[in-house]
């Protein structure tokens, strides 16, 4: 080692520096390629630090805006108001017996490589589907009549699955007949339905959609094209919307009204309804005391859920009704039931409820098990949720002041998911299910098919109660067609929902989502429902063909 | 000769104690990626489709000891198998179009550092008590003592969204070419380097200093730098060859460790830049459970320090002629 080697070190520092600088010099000068197409509709994606070219609709990991900009479904469910847009499908009626149902398609839809849509397509998308993810398990038969109708065959009478057959995405036959693993192929180059398909410039962090040049609405593409930014978390993404870079900013923000609206209040505006999961605090009913009706009839009444709603959640989220479900399922809901005092607070109430039910006060003022033992337990959420954990502080300080002792426990929200999937937690605060009718809603929080024992892994109903009335409900509900004979049926689940009152709803999920209209102006608004604004939601893609450039 | 082959075979034990660390660590962790996925979903998935997810990412009910073989076999080959959270990208390929950024990035800040650093260190110990020395040690230690992560939101905030000098996010601007032979993307990348660099220089800066100068005040008393001094040497001659050299055998030490880490990303300042790289991935990684990949960037990490580790231990050897006899 001779003394030349520091000084070459040196030469290499000063030259590194000095190239930096050059080429920080250069870096004004560089140009945007799409630029020339107009301001393209900017989407943050905030859970995804890098994209994988993978646009392949079957695979549970796809490049955002696979299911909403490239592929379609054949109709549209909207949950802001609850009622169905037809899309690919112009029609669709279900057999008498309900036994089968018929899907009639659009004559006009070409695929983005110029084929016409054809009923093959859809039979071969139900094939590929069947085989690589599965679901679908009352399905019997998926046949082409004639080139645009499709008929499905049940194993049973199913109704909801309208909803679940009628939202699935659409692939072409010429295309995905011919892959042999569809599972493991990442359809680089998709060939869709959908307004925007064509890949343009993919890189890491970012990728542009341009518009698909055979759209069957060819009118209602007015915005020139997408473009998806990845973020590694809802700082960075929070960042960009505050700062004006995106357009869309559907990712959680806290504090919203400040730190977004108030910079732009002319042209920023967010909304959150409440149609996600309800969000309820989950008892797990194979434990005492929660197996007994009384006591979670009467810890629902010492929650506080405006103070839940307004504290917890920042006054994002508004208080659940009795029934237990969102706000698009107004129609659903049983005046009756509504009437219900279950979900509100009346702390005297619960306090006479409790000691009628022998959970009665000690001379310390603490509460205790009708068979004297101690009465205490925790309530699980997972750490990084800070507002469902402010949430549980509160129920923890509503059971306080009853007597109740009750503690915040918040490991990592694995630990949470999988005691809540073997059955070994005490209470937590969690989701619950959802889909098209209330049908999911009370099947997962009653349903006996749905009940799993103790320590065996489950998916839905954490709480772990089954009732046999409901269950036999439940499977009117599904057989029948008529819309008027399921709301009948429906009221009746909701009866059997207070009688059991088996979850303790706390509020209906709120979908986040907030815009600027600086560029582009037609979103949807509480005042025109046409669709949330969700990026990953099915009706996101009527978002995408309602905006238009700001003139 | 048997000292760099006996390095060797500590390095082969080390290297099996922590890929069996890797397959372990991830396994004890509780649940499984479907049921991450499910949680993350907020309950839209079926349970009958979670079954068949579970199926479709081949996830393992052998034994341990049997996936533990096929494990070691498929680590030997450089068969990392495929990636859940990624599915069905193959887990190289998930690291390889990652680590290019991650090691563009933790190398230059790396190099500036320690370079700067000793620099730094070498000049405050030499004018002992003068300007450098007085303001720069503690300042540096004062920068390097900030929480990581709000040093790099504060210049986020101050260069980036306020004074606007600097880009918000991302390794390059979005929708344009990524050409390599092009002069101009080169300098957007290095325009979007200077915040994210900057600040892991700053806050590491001061440790390289700190060390440099601390080992330069002993060298400076010994016998041979008064020799040199009597003999009428320059000074600056004295600092660099004489005293500088001897000096630098921690920080060569150190600045090895340092490069096998590089390749474990920075993960602060990629969320807080938005900036890609396998740090963020690991994190996701391990949010999902995704096995594959995190064994895949821990192996990836292990053989990187592992092998910085064994580099510095044969430039010692040239280095350092005491080592060469024990």
């Amino acid at each position: 080692m001779s003394p030349i080697t520091l000084s070459r070190r040196q030469a290499l520092a000063g030259g590194a520096i000095g190239s930096v600088a050059a080429l920080l010099a250069l870096a004004g000068c560089s140009t945007d390629s799409a630029e020339s197409a107009g301001r393209l509709l900017t989407i943050p994606r905030e859970d995804m630090g890098t994209f994988t070219r993978n646009f392949n609709p079957f695979s549970p990991n796809n490049a955002p805006m696979t299911a909403q900009a490239i592929y379609e479904p054949m109709l549209i469910f909207n949950a802001v108001r609850g009622d169905t847009v037809p899309w690919l499908a112009e029609s669709w009626e279900a057999a008498e017996d309900g036994m089968s149902m018929t899907f009639h398609l659009r004559e006009d839809v070409t695929w983005s490589d110029g084929n016409p849509l054809v009923a093959q397509d859809v039979v071969t998308t139900f094939d590929v589907q069947l085989k690589t993810l599965g679901g679908y398990d009352y399905l019997d038969t998926v046949t082409a009549e004639d080139d645009h109708t499709v008929v499905f065959t049940f194993s049973r009478a199913y109704s909801v699955a309208l909803y679940e057959l009628g939202q699935q995405l659409v692939t072409p036959d010429h295309v995905w007949s011919k892959i042999d693993d569809p599972a493991k192929d990442t359809n680089e180059n998709p060939v869709g339905t959908g307004p925007f398909t064509e890949i343009a410039n993919f890189q890491a962090q970012s990728f542009d959609l341009m518009p698909n040049p055979t759209y069957w609405q060819k009118d209602k593409v007015k915005i020139p094209g997408i473009r998806m930014l990845a973020f590694a978390g809802n700082d960075g993404a929070n960042l960009a919307a505050i700062n004006g870079d995106v357009d869309w900013a559907p990712q959680y923000m806290a504090d919203i009204q400040t730190a977004y609206v108030d910079k732009d209040s002319e042209h920023r505006h967010y909304w959150f309804p409440g149609i996600g999961s309800t969000i309820q605090w989950t008892l797990n009913t194979t434990k005492a005391p929660f197996n007994d009706p009384a006591f979670r009839k009467a810890v629902s009444q010492v929650v506080d859920r405006e103070a839940v709603c307004q504290t917890g959640m920042s006054g994002y989220a508004s208080p659940v009704d009795p029934t237990g479900m969102g706000e698009g399922f107004a129609d659903w809901k049983d005046p009756e039931a509504l009437a219900s005092p279950l979900c509100t607070y009346d702390v005297s109430a619960a306090e006479k409820a409790l000691d009628e039910a022998g959970y009665t006060k000690g001379a310390d003022g603490r509460r205790s098990n009708p068979d004297g033992s101690e009465l205490s337990f925790s309530i699980s959420v997972g750490s990084t949720s800070s507002d469902w954990l402010s949430v549980a502080q509160i129920i923890v300080q509503n059971l306080a002041d009853v007597g109740i002792t009750a503690t915040v426990d918040s490991p990592d929200w694995s630990e949470v998911t999988s005691s809540l999937e073997n059955g070994s937690f005490d209470t937590a605060v969690c989701w619950s299910s959802v889909g098209a009718t209330p049908y999911t809603y009370y099947q997962s929080a009653m349903s006996v098919d749905k009940v799993k024992p103790v320590g065996e892994q489950t998916f839905e109903n954490y709480h772990r109660f089954g009732d046999q009335e409901a269950t036999e409900l439940l499977g009117q509900f599904a057989a029948t067609f008529d819309e008027d004979e399921q709301k009948e049926i429906c009221k009746q689940i909701q009866a059997r929902f207070l009688e059991t009152w088996p979850v303790i709803p706390l509020f209906p999920g709120p979908e986040w989502g907030a815009y600027t209209d600086v560029n582009f102006t037609g979103w949807p608004t509480e005042e025109d429902a046409y669709a949330s604004l969700s990026t990953r939601s099915t009706t996101t893609v009527l978002i995408l063909t309602s905006l238009e450039p700001r003139a | 000769m048997s000292y760099v082959l006996k390095r060797l075979g500590f390095y082969l034990l080390a290297f099996w104690a922590s890929i069996t660390l890797n397959f372990l660590l991830p396994r004890l962790m509780p649940g499984d990626p479907v049921s991450r996925m499910f949680a993350k979903g907020g309950a839209k998935l079926t349970e009958e489709q979670a079954l068949q997810l579970q199926q479709l990412f081949g996830l393992d009910d052998r034994p341990m000891w049997q996936q533990y073989i096929s494990y070691i076999k498929s680590m030997l080959t450089g068969d990392m198998g495929v990636s859940i959270s990624r599915f069905p990208s193959p887990v190289s390929a998930v690291i390889g179009s990652q680590i290019g950024w991650t090691i563009l990035l933790g190398a230059v800040a790396l190099l500036i550092a320690v370079l700067l650093g000793n620099l730094l260190g070498i000049i405050a110990a030499w004018y002992r008590g003068g300007f450098i020395d007085s303001v720069f040690p503690p300042l540096l230690v004062f920068l390097g003592s900030f929480p990581y992560f709000w040093l790099a939101m504060a210049g986020l905030y101050v260069f980036g969204t306020g004074l606007g000098w600097f880009p918000l996010r991302h390794a390059f601007t979005a929708g344009i070419v990524a050409d390599w032979a092009s002069p101009a993307f080169l300098g957007d990348v290095a325009y979007h380097l200077v915040l994210p660099a900057s600040t892991i220089v700053l806050v590491s800066l001061g440790g390289w200093a700190l060390g440099m100068r601390n080992t330069m005040i002993s060298t400076n008393s010994e016998d041979y730098i008064v020799m040199a001094e009597a003999k009428g040497l320059k000074r600056s001659r004295i600092m660099l060859r004489y005293a500088a050299r001897n000096a630098m055998l921690p920080s060569v030490t150190s600045f090895g460790m340092s490069l096998g880490f590089i390749v474990g990303g920075s993960m602060l300042t990629e969320v807080v830049f938005a900036y890609p790289g396998v740090g963020y991935q690991l994190l996701s990684a391990v949010n999902a459970l995704d096995y594959p990949l995190m064994q895949g960037i821990f192996f990836t990490i292990t053989a990187a320090v592992l092998a910085a580790n064994f580099l510095v231990d044969i430039v010692y050897v040239r280095l350092d002629p005491r080592v060469r006899t024990a």
